[in-house]
């Protein structure tokens, strides 16, 4: 069995092409479609197979968030058994997912954790966003100057915008409409194909700074409800902390999941550097909807050059060689 | 042969795992261990985890050595206990580590989210340039994150730095805050510092002044939150130490809190926290021995069977601490022995696989690289540094209504009035400066160097320290670390070679070992060289700074006058302030008190003061050479120090004797030489003239100067004058052995003919 670590999405990762892979008659599926009509949400079912894609339906945090949970679990579930996990990490709600398919939490603990993180982000995340900035370029090596520009315009706007998520060559910054507006005023912009950046992130709030402080208390009022474990599989955090199935402390996991890991960065860069370096896994495994952090995790590799991988080149070579450092499940 | 007993004793692991029956009550994972202790079930095997690593990584050490592909196999086994003092002080307790400390620094490192302990480890015995530590310079456990300082730690060099350290956490937050400045360091204000070392190395002079300067300082009433930490396994390389030695020389010493962390792994633990919570509630030294054992020799080159019967090298293995830490755990219900065995499995395999990947990082491949860290260069932050204008309104606060530079009377003209008066204005400059050292305070210096800085500025900027150079500059180094700029005094030069290794081994190598994590900068302040009038003999004369000169990234500094040692000191703390760099400050005794140059009453060696109005000369950096006779070119002389004066009396006899002029350049820096400079007005000069007071061989800067002119194609005439290779006698017996004016005229002559 190869080894393996496992990389789960964040709420970037559902597209069009992730609708209709849904299995009706999956228990998880049908436990999903339960907790949904309880709450008195749409259900998960009929938003996978709906006709066509509606960004401002599928987007919306209450509804993407269980279907990327819904389907990064099922990912896990099919490799599961293929595969030593050495350990798992994801991008930011990644480390919701991780909870539950690392055994933390039970997959109902985990959705119900999903579900109403979802929830809390609709109602308190009104004001501010996410965006993001690219600070490599084509060949995913870092532009140094671009990298200063973030840091001298999140270091400009003190309260108002944050380093959100680092996120390989993206600069993932989140902050207040005043922030966001000093950012994408001041940072040039970027043609990439036909994306340009700074991109505001439709649908997100500026999650992972203290602007969502109001968040992480709404959401400790249901910290207690759920059971956490200690884990089956190595989790590791957006600190970069190793939860291990041996060692863990609930209590702290606890802590992070409901302070931490909302109110401060999340170091999605730092945790994927742990995994590799503390583990030196055969492959890492991307599951879930979309094929997001595929690019993300090259970068990353890029920047340690981690197996000669000094360039996008590279990367792409040894994925089409005969031992590809990075499997996506969802191709 | 011990490769042989690395399989051994990862056999009897393995076969103890497999072996073990499981226990009949498994604890939660927060229970603890027993009524009262805090190690929880979890934590234990967090902990094994962190033992299990520090010997994988051992294992690996051996295995890349066998490659080829290693350069370091000394290793923790048998010390793994040490993971305890890990897990238990904080990441912001600063902890200088003995090379046996694997486990600990994995634990350590475990605290520290984001940290990657295997992986550094690894790449620092392969010796990448990515090594976090060193960048590949050197095995050491280091961390700018966990607050390691790297430390070669072999001859417990490091222990009167860890004093310094502790002594002065309290006092660097005190100034600080008084001086309405943020903390100088990150550390909190509980921290205490750790300094661990072997039951061998505790016999080492530095660990003896180090833990004796605790004591002192501590009955003298100062906080002192230092841990100190004896990993005893009995024995250096192949020598025994004594039964109970360590217990014997250190337990029941007053003003020493003594613990012995023994038996199974829970109660060390309780030993260890109990230590812990002793010094940082109590701010006073505490000495921990921690029981261990060595496994596999000193190195992975040692044939233990050598010295030690195959029955004893068994006997160590039987009570391998990782072995006793599974028993204990399985046994208490913390954990079952197949969870260990994951762990141990896990553990093993994660670490053979990242050294696969660590052998493939990059190596250091230039010179430039290697020594980029030892002595950073930057003129232009160091001019802005030195030449800022001090606001006058302050300065007159600190001298009373008269200023230096308004002094008129000789005695307040002096190269020892302007020094003292140079060192009033640069603490104002810094307030995270101190002056410390022997009869510096109440009494200002021997020579008075040092008077009415403790008055103005307080006992805790300026102090009296014990008697011990060691001492001094541990505190400097200690001090430094935690965010003041210290400007320590080694009374005399003579004095400095009891405790040279702290600039040597210590110093001027934390730059270089820490690839620029940690610095300690400071200016020490030397009195030295001779001409005392035969007063005072050899250790109040010593003319030698060879021992100086050899060290790597020191830079020296040697004003012969008063007004250059203004400007010079400036640079000094400039450099040291910018740059981390360690700064000596050679001053010349005889020179202190000195008014005239060429005749008595002529007054011409007292000197006007610099003022600090911001003027791009108010300061000296190294290159930057004296020149007096600059119209001259018959001949040039090059010297320094007590030479320059004879050597400016001997230009003026020759002028008259002879009619040639001589040039006459003042080196000022002894190190790096300012080559640039004298190459140039040899050119001009086309015959030199080297005085060097320092003894004939490798003692001064003679040899460096001739060479150096030598290769860049100097062509004329050249000579020098030395002292003699002796040490200096009393009375007039003195002037036998030392370079006069006389010799200096004569080879004038000789040259200039």
């Amino acid at each position: 069995m190869s080894r393996v670590v496992l990389v789960l999405p964040g709420r970037g990762s559902y597209t069009e092409r992730s609708m209709g892979q849904l299995d009706a008659a999956h228990p998880w599926v049908r436990a999903a479609e339960a907790m949904r009509a309880e709450l008195g949400l749409d259900s998960l079912l009929e938003l996978d197979r709906a006709e066509r894609f509606s960004p401002a339906r599928h987007l919306r945090p209450a509804h993407v968030s269980p279907l990327i949970y819904l389907r990064t679990m099922l990912d896990v579930e099919r490799v599961r058994d293929r595969h030593e996990i050495l350990a798992i990490i994801g991008n930011s709600m990644g480390w919701y997912t991780g909870l539950a398919a690392g055994g933390a939490l039970s997959f109902e603990d985990g959705l119900r954790l999903v579900q109403r993180m979802s929830m809390l982000q609709e109602e308190h995340g009104a004001d501010g966003g996410q965006l993001v900035y690219p600070v490599v370029g084509e060949d995913w090596r870092l532009i140094p100057e671009r990298r200063t520009a973030v840091d001298a315009v999140v270091a400009s706007q003190p309260g108002e915008l944050f380093h959100s998520i680092h996120l390989g060559g993206q600069a993932v910054l989140a902050g207040s409409r005043a922030g966001l507006k000093a950012a994408l005023e001041s940072l040039e912009p970027i043609q990439q194909g036909r994306i340009t950046y700074p991109l505001r992130l439709a649908q997100h709030g500026p999650y992972h700074t203290p602007l969502v402080t109001d968040t992480a208390q709404a959401a400790r009022g249901f910290a207690e409800d759920l059971a956490f474990t200690q884990p089956e599989v190595e989790l590791i955090d957006g600190l970069g902390r190793r939860h291990t199935p041996w060692g863990a402390d609930i209590e702290r996991m606890r802590d992070y999941t409901f302070g931490a890991q909302i109110t401060g960065t999340y170091d999605f860069t730092r945790s994927l550097q742990v995994a590799l370096c503390e583990h030196a896994p055969d492959q890492l495994i991307a599951t879930g909807p979309g094929n997001t952090l595929g690019g993300i995790c090259g970068q990353i590799l890029v920047g340690l050059a981690w197996r000669d991988i000094d360039s996008k080149d590279a990367f792409l070579a040894i994925q089409e060689g005969k031992s590809p450092i990075l499997e996506s499940l969802d191709r | 042969m011990s490769a042989d007993r690395v399989t051994i004793v990862e056999e009897n692991l393995d076969r103890l795992l497999a072996e073990l029956p499981a226990s009949a009550r498994p604890l939660g994972a927060q229970e603890s261990l027993r009524p009262g202790s805090s190690l929880t079930a979890a934590r234990a095997r967090d902990l094994f985890e962190d033992m299990v690593l520090s010997r994988s990584l051992d294992t690996a050490a051996r295995a890349l050595k066998a490659r080829g592909q290693g350069f370091y196999t000394i290793s923790s086994a048998g010390h793994e206990a040490n993971a305890t003092l890990g897990a238990l002080l904080r990441p912001t307790d600063p902890c200088l580590l003995h090379y046996r400390s694997g486990a600990l620094f994995s634990s350590r490192l475990r605290q520290v989210p984001g940290s990657t302990p295997a992986w550094d480890v690894l790449l620092s015995l392969t010796a990448s340039a990515e090594d976090p530590a060193s960048g590949g310079r050197h095995k050491v456990w280091g961390s700018r994150a966990a607050w390691i300082p790297p430390q070669t730690s072999t001859i417990a060099s490091h222990v009167p730095k860890a004093v310094g350290m502790a002594f002065a956490l309290g006092r660097a937050r005190r100034l600080a805050m008084e001086a309405g400045l943020p903390p100088h360091s990150d550390l909190p204000q509980d921290s205490v510092v750790m300094c661990s070392f072997g039951d061998a190395s505790s016999n080492h002079a530095t660990a003896l002044a180090g833990i004796n300067a605790a004591r002192y300082a501590k009955r003298k009433g100062n906080p002192v939150p230092i841990l100190f930490v004896c990993e005893d396994n009995q024995r250096g390389i192949s020598v025994e130490t004594p039964s109970h030695w360590v217990q014997d020389t250190w337990d029941g010493r007053r003003y020493l809190n003594f613990f012995d962390a023994v038996g199974e792994i829970d109660q060390v633990w309780d030993t260890v926290e109990l230590a812990i919570r002793t010094c940082r509630q109590q701010r006073s030294p505490v000495f921990l021995r921690l029981e261990t054992i060595r496994l596999w020799g000193h190195a992975g080159s040692d044939v233990e069977t050598a010295y030690r019967t195959l029955d004893d090298i068994e006997k160590s293995e039987a009570r391998d601490p990782i072995q006793s830490a599974a028993r204990r755990l399985v046994e208490m219900g913390a954990a079952s022995p197949e969870q260990l065995r994951r762990i141990l499995t896990t553990t093993r395999t994660r670490v053979r696989a990242a050294m696969e990947h660590a052998v493939g990082r990059p190596k250091v491949v230039e010179a430039t690289e290697v020594m980029r860290p030892l002595a950073p260069v930057e003129p232009e932050a160091w001019r802005a540094a030195a030449t800022r204008a001090l606001p006058a309104a302050a300065r007159k606060a600190v001298f009373g209504r008269r200023l230096p530079e308004a002094e008129t009377s000789s005695t307040r003209r002096t190269l020892a009035a302007r020094i003292n008066q140079a060192l009033h204005d640069e603490m104002l400059r810094h307030p995270e400066m101190i002056v410390f050292g022997e009869d510096v305070g109440r009494k200002g210096g021997v020579y008075g160097l040092t008077q009415r800085l403790q008055e103005r500025f307080g006992q805790a900027r300026c102090f009296d320290t014990l008697l011990d150079e060691t001492t001094i500059l541990g505190v400097a180094q200690g001090a430094a670390q935690v965010g003041l700029l210290p400007v320590p005094e080694i009374q005399y030069l003579a004095y400095l070679h009891n405790a040279i290794d702290q600039l040597r081994g210590e110093a001027c190598s934390m730059a270089y070992f820490s690839n620029g994590a940690f610095t300690n900068p400071m200016v020490v302040r030397i009195a030295g060289l001779a001409y005392q009038k035969g007063f005072g003999g050899h250790f109040h004369n010593d003319n030698s700074i060879g021992a100086l000169r050899e060290i790597p990234g020191l830079a020296i500094a040697c004003p012969a006058r008063g007004d250059d040692a203004v400007r010079m000191f400036r640079g000094a703390m400039a450099m040291a302030a910018e740059s981390g760099r360690v700064v000596a400050f050679l001053e010349p005794i005889a020179l202190y008190h000195e008014r005239d140059l060429y005749e008595a009453g002529d007054e011409a060696w007292l000197s006007d003061y610099p003022a600090p109005d911001g003027s791009e000369d108010a300061a000296l950096l190294p290159g930057e050479v004296g020149v007096h006779n600059a119209d001259a070119a018959d001949l040039l002389i090059i010297s320094y120090a007590n030479g320059l004066r004879m050597s400016l009396r001997a230009a003026r006899r020759l002028e008259a004797e002879t009619g040639k002029c001589a040039r006459v350049v003042d080196l000022r820096w002894l190190n790096p030489l300012p080559v640039e400079a004298f190459r140039v007005h040899a050119a001009e000069c086309k015959r030199v003239l080297v005085v060097d007071e320092c003894r004939a061989t490798g003692a001064g800067i003679a040899d460096a100067v001739i060479a150096d002119l030598a290769e860049h194609g100097f062509q004329g005439r050249i000579k020098s004058v030395r002292g003699l290779d002796s040490y200096i006698p009393l009375a007039d017996a003195a002037n036998l052995v030392l370079v006069d004016e006389e010799q200096i005229l004569e080879a004038a002559r000789e040259v200039s003919a």
